[in-house]
C-alpha cells in the first residue's frame, strides 16, 4: 500500500517539477499520469500495492472533490444570471455530442469492418 | 463555562468541517445506495446539498472552509496520477479499432467542448462560465486541475461536470436506440467521451467491452484535453 502511494506521489512530483523546469502549459499531475502510463507499458504488468492503493484514491475521489464544490456558494449569483445560457449549453450540447461522437464511431467501425470483409 | 471559548475553537478548527465533510458523504453514499444507485443520488451531490446549509448559515467564508479541508484537496493530485491504471489496463482495446478511436477523441472531444461553449456564447454568457465549460467532458479530478491551470472558475466547472456526466447517463440508452448504433465500442467510447466517469459508469450496464472502450475513452480524453486545452486557451 504505502509502496504504491509513494509511486504515485514519486510520479507526479517528477511531473510538477518537469512542468516548472520547461516552463510546461501542462498540469505536473497529468505529465505523472502520461509518465506512470509509459512506466507500466514497459513494466509490462502492475503490481499489488499500486493496484490496492489506486483503488482506495479512486474510492474515495468525491471526498476530494468536496472542498472545491463546496465553493459553488460564492457562484449563486453568476448561476442564477446565466441559468438559461447554462441550462442550453449542458443539455443541448451533451445531447447532440453524444450523438455526434457515437454516430461517428459507428460509422467509422463498420466502414473498418467491411473493408475487412472484403 | 467560557461558551464563547467553545464557540471560537468549533467554528475554527479543521476537525468540525472534516467531520461535517465525511459524515455529509457518509449518508450521501447510504443514501445512493437505498435508492438502488440510481446517477441522480450521487453521494457528492448529496453531500453537498447537506454541506452547502450549514456552511452558510455559519456564515463560514468559503476560503476558511477550503483551507481547513486542503489536505484532502491535496489528495486530488495523485488521484489524477492513479488514472494511469485504468487507462493502462483498457489500452489493448486501442489496437482493435486504432483509427475509428483516434478521429473520434480528437474530432468528438473538441465538438463537445466546442458545441457547449458555442451555446453559452449565441446567449453572450460571461467568458468565465465558457471557460469553465471547457472542462465539462473530462473526469473531475482531472477537470479540477485544468480549470484552475486556465483560471477558470473551479466550481463552476465542477458542477457542469457533474451534470454533464449525470446528462450523458440519461440520455445514452435513448440516443443508441434512436440513431440505431450496432457497436457496443462506439456506445462505450461515446459515453465516456462525453460523460466521463458517469457515463463509465452506465456503460457497464451495456456489456464488458462498452465498459472497456467507456474507461479508454475517459482515460485517453482527460489526457488530450489536459494537454491541448491550457496551450489553446494561451494562444486565445
Amino acid at each position: 500500500m504505502l509502496k504504491g502511494i509513494l509511486t504515485l506521489l514519486v510520479f507526479q512530483f517528477i511531473g510538477e517539477c518537469l512542468a516548472k523546469l520547461f516552463m510546461l502549459k501542462v498540469p505536473g499531475a497529468i505529465i505523472g499520469m502520461v509518465f506512470l502510463l509509459l512506466f507500466l507499458i514497459l513494466r509490462k504488468k502492475s503490481f499489488h500495492a499500486l493496484d490496492t492503493s489506486v483503488f482506495w484514491l479512486l474510492r474515495y475521489l468525491p471526498l476530494f472533490i468536496l472542498p472545491s464544490a463546496v465553493g459553488i456558494m460564492t457562484q449563486f449569483d453568476t448561476i442564477a444570471n446565466e441559468a438559461l445560457a447554462i441550462l442550453c449549453s449542458l443539455v443541448v450540447g451533451t445531447f447532440i455530442s453524444l450523438c455526434f461522437s457515437a454516430k461517428l464511431m459507428d460509422i467509422l467501425i463498420s466502414k473498418k469492418e467491411q473493408c475487412h470483409e472484403h | 463555562m467560557n461558551t464563547e471559548a467553545l464557540l471560537s475553537y468549533v467554528s475554527s478548527t479543521p476537525l468540525t468541517w472534516l467531520i461535517l465533510t465525511i459524515s455529509a458523504y457518509k449518508v450521501g453514499v447510504f443514501v445512493y445506495e437505498k435508492m438502488g444507485k440510481n446517477a441522480l443520488f450521487q453521494p457528492m451531490i448529496i453531500a453537498l446539498l447537506l454541506i452547502l446549509p450549514v456552511v452558510i448559515y455559519a456564515k463560514i467564508p468559503f476560503q476558511t472552509y477550503f483551507q481547513s479541508l486542503h489536505f484532502l484537496h491535496f489528495f486530488l493530485g495523485p488521484a489524477t496520477v492513479a488514472l494511469a491504471l485504468p487507462l493502462y489496463k483498457n489500452i489493448t482495446y486501442i489496437k482493435a479499432y486504432f483509427v475509428p478511436i483516434t478521429i473520434t477523441l480528437f474530432v468528438g472531444g473538441l465538438f463537445a467542448i466546442l458545441s457547449a461553449v458555442g451555446i453559452l456564447y449565441l446567449f453572450g454568457a460571461s467568458q468565465a462560465t465558457m471557460l469553465s465549460m471547457t472542462t465539462k467532458s473530462i473526469t473531475t479530478p482531472i477537470g479540477i486541475i485544468v480549470a484552475q491551470d486556465i483560471g477558470a472558475i473551479v466550481s463552476l466547472s465542477i458542477g457542469f461536470i457533474a451534470i454533464t456526466g449525470l446528462l450523458g447517463v440519461l440520455f445514452g440508452n435513448v440516443v443508441f436506440k434512436w440513431l440505431n448504433i450496432k457497436s457496443d465500442a462506439a456506445k462505450g467510447f461515446s459515453l465516456g467521451l462525453v460523460a466521463h466517469a458517469l457515463g463509465t459508469s452506465s456503460a457497464v450496464e451495456i456489456s464488458e467491452n462498452a465498459a472497456a472502450f467507456a474507461a479508454l475513452a475517459m482515460g485517453l480524453s482527460g489526457v488530450f484535453t489536459a494537454i491541448l486545452l491550457p496551450i489553446a486557451v494561451h494562444f486565445l
